[in-house]
């Protein structure tokens, strides 16, 4: 029995966000049978769409079940009022973002157009007095030599220390999600540990097994394994190459095996980059209402992909203008590493978390 | 006048393949006919030009046509009123259903050519009961909107229409709303009560005369003729003086009661804030309430489609919900209002206004079921289990508004002067509606119709339609009466039941059966008819042991006629004969429908169509067993609740008469399985050949009837 009391601002903020004329759900369950991963008991997304009609903020932010859906879109579909509850789950996320950012601000300006600037100016800002504390904050003269401008040691230093700072934070802000599903769940005792449940569903992450259910948008499995893929190799490289820079093997040649991965990682981000962009920009219908958090991170993985691969080409051209894009990369890496769990980045991290949460109480998708 | 049959054998479609046709007029020739002629083709206009010359020129007043269906091709062979036509289907019942060339499809054919030439000799042309000084005026009772609509209806169509009304003024319901649901596209504003705009376009008629704070005493006659005695009352007043009218027809539109919220106390009626969606439209509209509540909760079907109260859905009380949730929401932007219901019925474009009302942030919807509703401190919390929420609810509400449906008001109130009592029959849940499957509009007593939630429930803009409905059959019985004619469903029928009183034993049984209250009796019990209500449907003529009920066209010396017109093969033929009974308005259809998708079925029967299969008289069984009928099969619509039947209980009647009838077989001393009921739809047409096949095997075990040959 839960006592309802309506959160109406809630509930118009998730209007603005989703676009959805989610009022007008006729509470039909269409929905919740064409979905091809909602479990057979209390099946999802109908009874979210009540609730957000209901403007149950508790029961949506904290919620397990809005992060197993993969938002492929079969629900909006074919729902017969149009109502498009697979905008309505993205938005909630979008929301839950906010919700469990720490600081909150962060959240706040990473969701929010008219705080761009200010979302831009702090990574310029902090970069250019880590510059200067290293005393190099000027364009170095002579052959491109990006270790000239960013010394390797501050570089790799500061970015670390500051994305160790950035998960503490998120896993702060991760606990109070468990915390939150675990309470929506009071009867059901979880099972296991993080990494028992986490092994078991490698599969679902390593093949992206949710993903090819979904009949509405056959592309997007591809596009999220390019990217998905495409990211993973990328840290593997830049890894390698934090450890050549220590061991003076660095920059490393154009032949170097690493280099060549890295290379064909940036490749794989830019095709699946661009189905997911293309998708979004022309095929509406199927994927839905785009949101400014959607597209802020699509565009900062776009510029920091083409911004790498520029960069590592001035280099080798001695481009006159190759700090200047470094720094502009440097942007971009911070958008997407430090801001990661205020961003849609952060789906990342909280699905993990909600599917590991699933697992431990055995909630099975289809 | 002599009589002078001509008899005409139509060889098309096959019927001259199936039957030697040379062999088939050697039948009319034994029965005297004054002429018998065959042709290829007697629906072209060459075959109809030689039997109509004939007309002319031989002086025919009786035609047989043995050809196709007498359902088919009735404005070809449409000839004067004065001329007896009698159609033999030797198409649909004897070509196409049976193996041409044999021996007993052409013995089918004779025989029921018999039963033709032997019919038109039995019967005469209907002389029609016109009635002296048939009013053309119209009553019409109840004047909420129904009853409004249909005085203006028809008062357009030139009609003049009295309209009274109980209360001191007229409007009905309407006079209690505060708001209308918009019956128009974009359906997104609510609009004023039309109570007005009504009343002002019932003042642009002279020929509607209203009368309120007016009852009936009573009402006498029948349509064309009914005398109505008023009671007006002067406002406020008790007594009042009594006014007569004679007029030709009646339209009521009584309209209903809300259900009776008392009796819902497990949805919290009783407590205090909790009303019925009555009483809240009267508290907005009377301003009596200062500010509305922040929290209102509406609960849906309070009381409707539950067996324990009402178990139907009355239609409007959805939309009536949806509509006090929009004015709250206009009246008092704070609150909030939620809606617990079991299925939300927006029919048709209404869908537009849920969905309109739907766009409110602070309307919450949701399916459930009430558990428990309990008070404390001027709060209601109300637990709400089944809900699709995924769980329980428990909601904490200022007010709870119960849409509770529709009670029809009865019609008690018109004090019918008819044996069958004051009122008209009610159907299903006290509604008083005919036969919902065919005929809307039409009541069980002729000359007066039902409309609006009166007849079933239904919301204003039915109810406007259903008016007109209404008002339009008024107006067909008052110009049928005219003609002497019947209405729906035999309508045109010009025939009317005649009684030969002198043998009337004052059994009641006409009186008791008619379905239609066509007969009223003196205090001896001797029926006293009244032609105009009467539909034509010969239950009383079934009815009668002493058979003194015919018409004119359809007697019980006719259809004896018929049934000895047979001829019956002795019993070392082995060809048994089965007399089937087949009502003419599901069941004889049907057999056509067979004989014309081919299907085939024992030549041993004989079809003779009634109006009704209660109008079957037990002589006529009698009759067919000494005639050495082996068997009689009787097929009729469905009955029942949810009845086909177009007499209303025609069918059911046969079940009461069985008795009678197993006596019958009794003092013959002969098996109660000679005769059998089979009810078949129109759209049975394919059970027909197992329905006669199976009987028919049936028969041949229990062998011949003894009383052949004697």
């Amino acid at each position: 029995m839960i006592e309802v009391r309506p959160n109406i601002e809630f509930k118009k903020e998730l209007k603005k966000i989703s676009k959805s004329s989610l009022n007008e759900c006729m509470q039909c369950g269409n929905c919740s049978v064409v979905c091809s991963l909602a479990p057979d008991d209390r099946p999802f997304p109908r009874k979210e769409m009540i609730w957000a009609g209901w403007g149950m903020k508790d029961k949506l932010v904290g919620n397990t079940d809005i992060w197993l859906c993969h938002q492929c879109g079969d629900c909006s579909t074919h729902c017969p009022r149009g109502v498009n509850p697979s905008d309505v789950f993205s938005a909630i996320r979008e929301i839950s973002y906010q919700h469990y950012a720490k600081p909150k601000f962060l959240g706040k300006i990473l969701n929010n157009p008219k705080w761009l600037p200010v979302a831009i100016l702090i990574p310029v800002i902090i970069i250019s007095l880590i510059l200067f504390m290293a005393g190099t904050l000027q364009i170095p003269e002579g052959p491109v030599n990006y270790s000239k401008f960013f010394p390797h040691a501050w570089l790799n230093g500061s970015f670390s220390f500051l994305w160790f700072l950035t998960i503490i934070l998120g896993i702060i802000g991760l606990r109070n999600f468990r915390e939150d599903m675990k309470k929506q769940n009071p009867d059901v005792k979880p099972k296991g540990n993080f990494i028992k449940n986490l092994f078991s569903i490698r599969k679902e992450i390593i093949l992206h097994s949710n993903f090819g259910s979904c009949s509405a948008q056959k592309t997007r499995k591809i596009a999220h394994f390019l990217v998905f893929y495409g990211f993973i190799l990328l840290l593997f490289v830049t890894a390698f190459a934090i450890y050549a820079a220590v061991t003076h093997n660095y920059p490393l040649e154009l032949t170097n095996p690493f280099k060549i991965l890295g290379n064909v990682a940036a490749i794989m981000l830019f095709v699946g980059i661009g189905i997911m962009i293309t998708n979004r920009i022309f095929n509406k219908k199927d994927f839905g209402n785009s949101t400014y958090t959607d597209w802020l991170f699509l565009i900062s993985l776009f510029l920091l992909t083409i911004s790498g691969v520029i960069v590592e080409a001035a280099r080798f051209l001695n481009w006159q203008l190759a700090y200047h894009l470094y720094f502009f990369h440097l942007v971009c890496v911070w958008f997407i590493i430090i801001y990661l769990p205020y961003t849609k980045f952060g789906h990342l991290l909280f699905r993990v978390v909600a599917m590991v949460y699933a697992a431990s109480i055995e909630r099975r998708l289809k | 006048m002599d009589k002078k049959t001509g008899v005409y054998i139509c060889s098309g479609c096959e019927i001259g393949k199936s039957i030697d046709i040379e062999k088939l007029s050697q039948v009319a020739s034994e029965h005297n006919v004054a002429i018998c002629k065959n042709h290829s083709s007697l629906c072209s206009v060459e075959g109809f030009d030689l039997i109509n010359n004939d007309i002319e020129n031989e002086n025919l007043d009786r035609i047989v046509i043995a050809a196709c269906s007498p359902r088919t091709k009735t404005e070809i062979f449409n000839f004067p009123e004065n001329i007896i036509l009698e159609r033999t289907n030797l198409r649909e019942q004897v070509a196409w259903c049976y193996e041409p060339g044999e021996e007993d499809t052409q013995m089918a054919a004779e025989d029921y050519l018999r039963m033709s030439i032997t019919k038109v000799n039995n019967i005469e042309v209907p002389k029609p009961f016109i009635a002296e000084n048939i009013s053309s005026e119209i009553l019409v009772v109840g004047g909420g909107i129904t009853g409004i609509t249909s005085a203006i209806e028809g008062a357009k169509a030139g009609y003049t229409v009295h309209l009274i009304e109980k209360e001191e003024k007229l409007g009905g319901w309407l006079n209690k709303l505060h708001k209308q649901i918009p019956y128009r596209a974009p359906y997104d504003t609510l609009t004023d009560p039309e109570l007005n705009d009504r009343i002002k376009e019932l003042g642009q008629y002279d020929n509607i005369k209203i009368y309120t704070s007016t009852t009936i005493n009573r009402i006498d006659g029948q349509p064309g003729q009914f005398e109505v005695s008023l009671l007006v009352r002067q406002a406020g007043l008790q007594n009042g003086k009594e006014e007569k009218i004679t007029v030709g027809s009646i339209v009521t539109s009584m309209g209903w009661n809300p259900y009776d919220a008392s009796k819902l106390s497990h949805l919290g009626y009783g407590k205090s804030n909790v009303l019925s969606n009555v009483e809240f439209e009267e508290l907005v509209k009377n301003n009596s309430v200062k500010a509305l509540p922040k929290n209102i909760l509406f609960i849906q079907c309070a009381g409707s489609r539950d067996k324990d109260h009402l178990p139907y859905c009355s239609n409007f009380c959805c939309g009536t919900s949806l509509k006090q949730a929009k004015y709250i929401r206009d009246l008092s932007p704070e609150s909030n209002v939620f809606i617990v219901y079991k299925d939300i019925r927006t029919l048709g474009l209404y869908e537009e206004f849920y969905k309109e009302v739907q766009k409110d942030d602070q309307i919450f919807f949701t399916k459930g079921e009430i558990e428990e509703i309990t008070e404390d401190n001027n709060n209601l919390k109300v637990n709400v289990k089944d809900t699709l929420l995924g769980e329980d609810i428990s909601l904490s509400v200022d007010m709870i508004v119960l849409a509770t449906g529709m009670v029809p008001a009865g019609t008690e109130d018109l004090n019918l002067n008819y044996r069958l009592g004051k009122g008209l029959p009610e159907l299903k849940y006290d509604f008083s509606d005919s036969h919902f499957i065919c005929f809307p509009y039409e009541t069980r007593r002729t000359g007066i119709y039902a409309a609006g939630s009166l007849r079933a429930p239904m919301d204003i803009a039915s109810s406007k339609e259903d008016a007109t409905g209404a008002m339009l059959k008024a107006i067909q019985t008052i110009e049928a009466t005219k003609r002497g004619e019947a209405v729906h469903p035999r309508s045109g029928d010009k025939s009317y039941p005649e009684l030969y009183l002198d043998r009337c034993t004052d059994c009641k049984r006409c009186t008791e059966e008619c379905p239609f209250g066509a007969y009223d009796e003196n205090e001896k019990g001797t029926p006293l008819p009244n032609p105009n209500r009467c539909r034509r449907c010969g239950i009383c003529v079934g009815s009668c042991p002493e058979r003194v009920i015919s018409f004119a066209d359809y007697s019980i010396n006719s259809v004896s006629a018929m049934i000895k017109s047979v001829e019956i093969p002795d019993e070392f033929e082995e060809k048994p004969r089965i007399l089937v009974f087949v009502c003419e308005n599901d069941a004889y259809p049907a057999f056509d429908m067979a004989g014309q998708k081919g299907l085939k079925y024992s030549p041993y029967i004989r079809v003779i169509p009634v109006r009704c299969i209660g109008s079957i008289n037990k002589v006529w069984i009698s009759d067919a067993l000494s005639q050495g009928f082996d068997g009689i099969l009787q097929i009729g619509c469905k009955p029942g609740d949810d009845y086909q039947c177009h007499f209303i209980h025609g069918s059911e009647l046969t079940e009461t008469r069985g008795e009678n009838i197993q006596e019958t077989l009794e003092t013959m001393m002969l098996e109660p399985e000679r005769i059998r009921t089979e009810f078949v739809e129109i759209t049975d047409y394919y059970k027909i050949p197992n329905i006669i096949n199976n009987y028919v095997e049936e028969i041949e075990l229990i062998g011949p009837n003894p009383f052949k040959d004697m």
